[in-house]
């Protein structure tokens, strides 16, 4: 800075002087590569996004299951009854 | 409308790739910008990158209310980043790092570099909004209004910090 310049006429002269600042070589690519690294799911998160879709089946067969024990269930206490009404005869 | 905006739409749209156009399109003038504030072109680069997949981020996320028009909105995040970064060193009492220029080379990005080394030094008195706001006035060619907008403050604030900042300029030049 010169005795003469002022602020306004160093600020106009570094404006002008670092006009021809550009980024580095491969300085886009870089970008590209961590908005890819950072924008990725985790493993848990692929896990989850994976296994979301087998949800709707694994419920609709646990209700299934559900049902079927109950119907099982049912089947085993007539016969049982059945038994303990014939053993009461006996 | 303008090919930045479109490659907005088209991010938007789910064309993912179509923000490389937007990195190539705004990385000169945001690298440029991020130096003037930080003082090097390396801590620029970080900076810069970082504000990218944050705007990355929020497009995808439909973040982006477009209220702004996109150059203010990649201003906005790279000064708001820069400042961060500016403060975070100067807490931890770093000096500025002067690594990056491997890949430079020219005689204008000679003149460049010192010129910026000459700037860092220049206003390294002043707090890194009131550094910030002087940059973008005075080197981006932007009004006070422009000025609020990218930073989030007042106009009146600008003005303040624009004050300030010579303020502090003149007396610096008084003592030395």
């Amino acid at each position: 800075m010169t005795n003469q310049e002022d602020i306004e006429q160093r600020l106009a002269r570094l404006s002008t002087e670092t006009t021809a600042l550009r980024p580095s070589a491969g300085f886009s690519a870089r970008v590209m590569l961590a908005i890819q690294a950072q924008t990725q799911p985790s493993f848990l998160e692929t896990t989850w996004f994976s296994a979301r879709r087998l949800v709707p089946i694994a419920a609709m067969a646990a209700a299934l299951a559900v049902v079927w024990a109950v119907q099982v269930d049912g089947t085993v206490d007539d016969e049982l009854a059945a038994s303990y009404a014939s053993m009461g005869l006996e | 409308m303008e090919p930045l905006e479109k490659a907005v739409d088209r991010v938007l749209a789910g064309d993912r790739s179509a923000f490389q156009l937007i990195v190539d399109a705004t990385s000169q003038k945001l690298v440029r910008l991020g130096a003037r504030i930080m003082g090097n072109q390396a801590d620029a680069e970080d900076v810069v990158q970082e504000a990218y997949v944050k705007a990355y981020r929020a497009l995808t996320a439909g973040e982006f209310d477009r209220r702004s028009s996109t150059n203010t909105w990649l201003y906005r995040i790279v000064v708001n980043g820069a400042i961060d970064a500016k403060r975070s060193r100067k807490r931890r009492g770093e000096a500025s790092d002067e690594q990056v220029e491997a890949g430079w080379d020219g005689a204008a990005l000679a003149e460049a570099r010192v010129a910026l080394s000459e700037l860092d030094q220049w206003l390294e008195a002043l707090p890194p909004d009131q550094r910030a706001t002087l940059v973008l006035q005075t080197m981006e060619g932007l009004n006070n209004t422009e000025i609020a907008q990218v930073m989030g403050v007042s106009e009146g604030a600008v003005e303040q910090r624009l004050v300030r900042a010579r303020a502090t300029l003149r007396q610096k030049r008084e003592q030395s």
